[in-house]
């Protein structure tokens, strides 16, 4: 069945998944009437704690798991129907590869699997393995690649025959700071050229510096969707003060109005929820002679969002959640 | 296309796994031990040379198709590989069917190099290389076609230990698929009571089912007829067509069972 929609490169409605993990076990749901569209061009990041739905969705996207209910199209075709993940690059989580094959024979056979001519293989694969700086170790069998090497190559694989959509399950997984950066910039390269990044992370903070639209998923459930911008709220939600000449310690007010208070040795951090509180201690302090060394303002970050509404949908355990109280 | 493919890529694969070559090893030490063996029979060392070497090639062919098979596809789902694989426009049976050909052309070219050597060693000891022989390796290489159709239909659907459990017990007694007939038929017809009748007749109506589901795998044997052959003489001609037949369409309903697993999983 095709989709009119095809505006989208990624659509799905009423997506369901149920499982049974055994006999004589109850039926586990994976995903509950979930509703997607993700727009031709983005980079889409796709939030959730572990066992959330991410890598189920995933899953029925790239045609390894079908969906119990509900339907889901890539540029408008089924997702079900092969032809349609030519449109698709995909690269799983910790992907793994045949160990008695270069990285050369690797990519060779992805193109070819990808439909890909002799020639437009030989030259991507220069392309790729310079990009993520695997050309040294070509003709190395994968046995002897690290984890973060396979992850290069892993994103090489999904990028190889130009696909209009790439989708990433848990990229950053696994990556010292330097891969993590370079994978970064090949997710924004891709938007670049105009092609869509559908991606699944734990590493919000990249996730807040490159996504357009983000979507967190709770317990198999969608409970946020949109731009981050909108999702955001744009108010100070914190401020930090830092004081010397007085001691903040035991001050009534600042008790009151504070939500933390530390001394480091050197200098008297208090901690507020508002620019108001913030004001009226800094007045305060600063008439008994205290001076006033830092105000920093702190907007909401997408992992304060990612709690905020994972905890309001009840998603978080307790232990989560007395953690995060702490 | 896609699956040849996969096919070429299984091959590659397995002949890069050091453990095909210590199964060639083992084969081909098997061949050489035979000489020895034969110098103890008066006269018949020829013989005992090519019995043993022929079923060294059986025996040997067997373990590759068996252990190779049975974790091919197991191993593509543990490893998560084939998650790569299908995501590409790739359909699910064309998978199924480039692993099938993948495993049954490195079982081709490990009997070349077994039937390479015995032939050499053969030829060497001055012993007869007949046509026979040939009817018999070509026989024997379309009974590995069959079980490497059930090793991976087992190997889709299951771990590889119980894979290789299940391949091997059809392996074992699809070469008694004659005497499992036998004994439904005598069974049938050697008690006289009502009751013990009734008995022998639901169980000889199993053994008689087991008969059909199993593969026929006597048929591919004809082993014994070939040492026993003269120099340029066919043997079995009239059944070489039949039973070739036979295999090829056992090996495509087997693997059409495995797409039906297969193809319903989800990974």
């Amino acid at each position: 069945m095709a989709n009119s929609s095809s505006d989208s490169a990624i659509r799905t409605a009423g997506l369901g998944m149920t499982y049974s993990p055994g006999l004589f076990q109850p039926t586990k749901v994976g995903l509950q009437n979930l509703d997607l569209e993700v727009p031709k061009g983005s980079i889409y990041g796709y939030l959730g704690q572990n066992g959330a739905g991410k890598t189920t969705t995933i899953k029925i996207l790239t045609g390894l798991q079908f969906s119990t209910t509900g339907s889901a199209w890539i540029f408008g075709g089924d997702v079900r129907n092969s032809a349609t993940r030519k449109s698709i690059g995909f690269m799983p989580e910790n992907p793994y590869f045949y160990e008695y094959l270069s990285a050369d024979e690797t990519l060779d056979f992805y193109g070819k699997l990808s439909g890909m001519d002799r020639t437009s293989r030989k030259r991507r694969t220069d392309e790729l393995l310079t990009e993520f700086g695997l050309n040294h170790a070509r003709t190395i069998n994968m046995r002897n690649y690290s984890k973060g090497m396979r992850q290069r190559l892993g994103l090489a694989q999904a990028m190889l025959h130009s696909p209009p959509l790439v989708i990433l399950d848990e990229p950053m997984s696994g990556l010292d700071p330097m891969g993590r950066r370079d994978v970064r910039n090949a997710i924004l390269k891709l938007r670049d050229n105009g092609q869509t990044v559908f991606f699944s992370s734990h590493i919000l903070g990249d996730v807040e510096e490159i996504c357009d639209r983000v979507c967190v998923l709770n317990q198999g459930k969608k409970v946020a969707e949109g731009p981050i911008a909108s999702l955001l709220e744009h108010k100070i939600i914190e401020v930090k003060l830092a004081f010397t000449g007085v001691a903040t310690e035991g001050n009534p007010v600042v008790v009151k109005l504070a939500t933390r208070q530390w001394h480091d040795g050197v200098q008297y951090h208090v901690l507020v929820d508002s620019e108001e509180k913030a004001a009226q201690i800094t007045d305060l302090l600063q008439k008994n002679g205290a001076v006033l060394r830092a105000m920093i303002p702190h907007k909401e970050s997408l992992e304060e969002y990612f709690v905020r509404v994972t905890m309001a949908d009840g998603g978080a355990g307790p232990e989560y959640a007395s953690r995060t109280k702490a | 296309m896609i699956t040849f493919v996969i096919a070429l890529n299984t091959f590659r694969e397995a002949v890069r796994d050091k453990i095909l070559y210590v199964l060639v090893a083992f084969g081909i030490l098997l061949i050489l031990v035979s000489k020895a063996i034969g110098f103890v029979s008066f006269g018949q060392d020829f013989k005992i040379m090519a019995d043993m070497g022929l079923t060294a090639i059986w025996m040997f062919s067997g373990m590759v198709s068996i252990f190779v098979g049975t974790g091919l596809i197991y191993k593509e789902i543990d490893k998560r590989s084939i998650y790569t694989i299908l995501s590409k426009p790739t359909e699910r049976w064309q998978f199924l069917l480039g692993k099938y050909f993948g495993l049954a052309l490195t079982t081709l070219v490990n009997m070349a190099f077994l039937s390479t050597a015995f032939f050499l060693y053969m030829w060497l000891s001055g012993a007869p290389v007949t046509i026979a022989m040939c009817q018999a390796l070509f026989l024997t290489f379309v009974e590995m076609l069959v079980i490497t159709a059930v090793a991976i239909f087992f190997s889709s659907a299951s771990t590889p230990i119980l894979s290789a459990i299940f391949t091997t017990i059809i392996f074992f007694f699809g070469q008694l698929t004659k005497f499992i007939v036998d004994l439904a038929t005598v069974l049938k017809g050697s008690v006289d009571s009502p009751e013990a009748k009734a008995r022998a007749d639901f169980v000889g109506g199993l053994l008689y089912k087991l008969y059909l589901v199993l593969p026929n795998l006597h048929n591919f044997n004809i082993r014994l007829d070939a040492v026993h052959a003269d120099p340029g003489e066919w043997i079995h001609t009239r059944e070489m067509l039949p039973v070739t037949v036979y295999g090829l369409a056992y090996a495509a309903a087997v693997l059409m069972l495995a797409h039906l697993v297969f193809a319903r999983r989800n990974f």
